[in-house]
């Protein structure tokens, strides 16, 4: 059995808004790739090269892993533990007892903000885990929770 | 120890060679590297950098003082800024004692003081150097307020206590109650840093360190002598190679022997006391209760001997202190005894015998694993080197053994809270772990390991100021689910269906 909760669909679209960031960059360097070989007429090898690249990384970091990493992401607050699972090919579910929880806190991006998400960061003595993005609301919540059940009592580390 | 006291005045001497040892490189570089022209200049620069930090150094020794007051421990220091530390005996974690090389000369030692607060990398507080009276009196206070503690003593009781009698009593029945002793004879110690592998250490120091100097060295003049040298004969250039190797593996030696002499740990009630150290004396005081896990190393050349070393996993000290990731227990022990010892020196550790293995089906992934670096190699060697790099053919097979040798050593065991995986990277290594220390667990599944039903294995617990973990890669699916659910607090088991 899987953990039963998704993150927030609208993390799709912010994980684009980011590929759509990153691939941008890409272009703006084939473009002055471009530029630069018509004005020393370079080969066409190095433009050819740039046009192919950047045109994979748009299919696979807007396309291709934000969906991918979307269905992956699973998480379960249970009372004594939480349970997350994510990863791209690989599929990693990482259990953390809620007594080894140091502390909670949820994060805001400008991105995450404009979308009302926040990511909520668990850290054990020597571990840190992350859901990317929850509803705020429920994100606070999430953080209510862990911290109360958290504080239950106090082992050496 | 009471009145406010400077440190001995080798604390001075002691401040200076360390910012000389800090900023050698500098220093060098400034001496050496510029133009021809400008040595006069250079050389007065070098004196006044030289002038000022030893005036540095001689006014902050006068303004250092510390005393015990009021159950603290105060130091007042700062030469333009000044500090007061003081720091409650009660709030101290441990203290560290030390004694270099400058220390051991003068007969005095260096007390290191850590708090909870000191993991940002440094120490709470440093002594460089007192007598040894004085740092075993600040010690046995430090251990009354702990006895004390449980008592809830009030700090004034606690001053009381301290009077010169009752130390050097606590000090007999601390030895007295040292039942279990652990010491390193000296053929062991021989054997020990002749199987340490440490000349690669020695070898990447003085790569380092002719790397320091790659400005400095005239390589072109060199390279036209190279050139004579080597038209001069091939056997030579082995030769030379083999000796400079020989002479980097002694210097490792010796290093290692100097480093671990006279190592010993002793059991006091809930801690372990290690010393060692021949030219620079260490002691390093580790409560039970601070122990996170225990690591088993066997590297390929003690495992046919027949001994490993046993590592520590301990959440205490400092980040920047190399001693405290890797804590050697026994750093070598025929492993006939391994079971007891631990036991003896680590209570509830049990080392199990019995492991489970992995499914034979998984032996195929380890051996592609190692494909994927030979294979690379392999073919560009014969492409580069044709005809003669097809010999590089033979690292097939050989992968194939070492892939054999990996998958045979791995294997688990769950026995009541204790979790023990063994696994190869280059050494063996056998981690053992508590339930009730583990930070996380977690299992990975890659596509082609479903497909087979294998799963990869972590535990992690911490070690130092970060993580440690013991990892098991393609297990059996089914065993994965199981040490799951053992590590799962919650009553039902998630992992059926």
């Amino acid at each position: 059995m899987e953990p039963r909760n998704r993150i927030s669909s609208k993390a799709l679209k912010v994980w684009r808004i980011s590929g759509v960031i990153n691939a941008a960059i890409c272009w703006v360097i084939t473009i002055a790739v471009l530029v630069v070989t018509i004005l020393f007429d370079w080969s066409y090898w190095a433009i050819g090269a740039t046009g192919l690249i950047s045109t994979a990384v748009t299919y696979i970091s807007v396309f291709l892993f934000p969906s991918m990493k979307w269905k992956r992401w699973r998480y379960d607050v249970r009372e004594k533990e939480i349970e997350i699972q994510s990863g791209l090919f690989i599929i990693k579910r990482t259990l953390v007892p809620m007594i080894r929880v140091q502390h909670v806190e949820t994060n805001q991006g400008p991105l995450l903000r404009k979308y009302q998400l926040a990511s909520v960061e668990i850290s054990t003595a020597a571990t840190t885990h992350e859901i990317p993005a929850l509803e705020l609301t429920e994100a606070d919540e999430l953080r209510f929770y862990i911290s109360k059940m958290a504080s239950v009592e106090e082992d050496d580390v | 120890m009471f009145e406010p006291k400077r440190l001995h005045p080798v604390a001075v001497l002691s401040s200076i060679l360390q910012t000389l040892k800090e900023a050698i490189i500098p220093l060098v570089v400034l001496l050496f590297l510029g133009g021809s022209s400008g040595k006069g200049i250079q050389l007065i620069i070098f004196s006044v950098i030289c002038f000022f930090l030893i005036v540095f150094s001689v006014l902050s020794w006068i303004r250092l003082t510390y005393w015990v007051e009021n159950g603290e421990l105060r130091i007042e220091s700062g030469v333009f800024v000044r500090k007061k530390r003081y720091i409650r005996f009660e709030r101290i974690h441990s203290i560290d004692v030390s004694e270099g090389i400058l220390q051991r000369i003068f007969g005095l030692a260096q007390l290191k003081v850590e708090t909870a607060g000191s993991n940002g990398g440094k120490p709470e507080a440093e002594l460089t150097a007192i007598t040894k009276r004085e740092s075993n009196e600040i010690i046995s206070i430090f251990n009354e307020v702990k006895k004390a503690g449980k008592r809830k003593l009030e700090s004034d009781c606690v001053n009381e206590a301290v009077t010169g009698k009752e130390l050097t009593k606590v000090e007999e029945t601390d030895i007295d109650s040292a039942s279990v002793v652990f010491k390193q004879t000296f053929p062991q110690l021989f054997l020990m840093a002749a199987t340490s592998g440490g000349v690669g250490v020695v070898l990447s120091g003085a790569v380092a360190f002719l790397a320091q100097f790659d400005e400095l060295i005239p390589f072109k003049k060199i390279s036209a002598e190279a050139e004579r040298f080597i038209q001069s004969g091939i056997l030579l250039i082995i030769l030379t190679v083999f000796l400079l190797f020989i002479l980097a593996y002694l210097v490792a030696t010796a290093r290692i022997v100097l480093i671990y002499a006279y190592f010993t740990v002793k059991k006091v009630e809930e801690e372990l006391i290690i010393s060692r150290g021949l030219l620079e004396k260490r002691q390093l005081t580790i409560p039970l209760k601070k122990i996170q896990g225990i690591r088993i190393a066997e590297n390929l050349i003690r495992q046919p001997l027949g001994y490993a070393s046993v590592y520590l996993e301990y959440a205490g000290g400092s980040a920047s202190d190399k001693d405290t990731v890797n804590t050697l227990l026994f750093p070598l022990v025929k492993k006939e005894q391994l079971k007891e010892k631990i036991n003896q020196f680590v209570p509830g550790y049990e080392l199990q015998t019995e492991l489970k293995g992995l499914p034979k089906r998984s032996y195929v992934r380890y051996f592609f694993r190692q494909l994927f670096i030979i294979i690379p190699i392999v073919v560009a060697t014969s492409w580069i080197l044709w005809p003669w790099g097809l010999v590089s053919f033979v690292l097939i097979p050989l992968a194939a053994i070492w892939a054999y040798l990996k998958f045979r050593e791995v294997g688990w065991n769950i026995s009541g809270n204790q979790l023990q995986l063994r696994t190869r990277i280059v050494s063996k290594q056998t981690y053992i772990f508590q339930k009730n220390r583990l930070q996380v667990f977690d299992r990975r599944v890659s596509y082609f390991q479903s497909r087979k039903q294998l799963s990869t294995i972590a535990a992690t617990v911490k070690s130092g100021a970060g993580p440690r973990e013991g990892k098991v890669v393609d297990l059996e699916q089914k065993d994965a689910e199981f040490m799951n659910d053992w590590f799962s607090y919650s009553e039902f088991k998630k992992s059926e269906g």
